[in-house]
């Protein structure tokens, strides 16, 4: 598995950074992850008047999956246009 | 990832181990305060209310179920991202 192309086809690399490289990347995905579940749930839960019930209802879990794949779409967006500008801020990088 | 030999993914593997028992400990401490702070905000009494008591665990079954779903939209879309990306 890679995410946002690191990992993979890297040039070589000695067993521990190979291992390190594979840490750093689930590292990363954790984090996603976690953040993602704090983001979507603050959006997305109502929690108003101590919480009317334990299943997560209808309106919630259409939110909650709205919610993931706009995050998924802004991390896309966000990492597209850094590029972008970075580029062209420093146009002999790439 | 899948690049890993026998050796590396077996350390890799101890690594995974560790960080599993690191998160639920901290989904646990995490999940107390979360529910804690919407719960609880009256200090008249010692001990929860069976109000304060039927909102948390209210809010523990939500926040595990919330997670469970995110987790499943999580999946797909890295999936969905991977795919894009060959």
């Amino acid at each position: 598995m890679s995410f946002l192309g690191l990992g993979g086809g890297a040039p070589k690399l000695s067993s521990e950074q190979k291992v390190q490289a594979a840490e750093a990347e689930l590292d990363m995905v954790t984090d996603m992850f976690n953040r993602l579940v704090d983001t979507c749930y603050t959006k997305c839960i109502e929690k108003s008047k101590g919480y009317s019930e334990g299943d997560v209802n209808k309106n919630e879990g259409l939110c909650i999956d709205r919610c993931v794949a706009k995050y998924f779409d802004t991390n896309v967006k966000v990492g597209e246009h850094m590029q972008k500008i970075g580029s062209s801020q420093f146009p002999g990088r790439r | 990832m899948d690049q890993l030999n026998g050796r590396e993914q077996q350390e890799f593997q101890k690594l995974v181990e560790q960080k599993q028992m690191k998160d639920f400990m901290r989904l646990y401490s995490d999940l107390v305060q979360r529910c804690f702070t919407d719960c609880v905000s009256d200090f008249t009494t010692k001990t929860l209310t069976s109000r304060e008591e039927g909102c948390v665990l209210k809010c523990t079954e939500k926040f595990l179920k919330h997670s469970e779903r995110v987790g499943a939209r999580f999946q797909e879309q890295n999936e969905l991202l991977m795919k894009n990306m060959r």
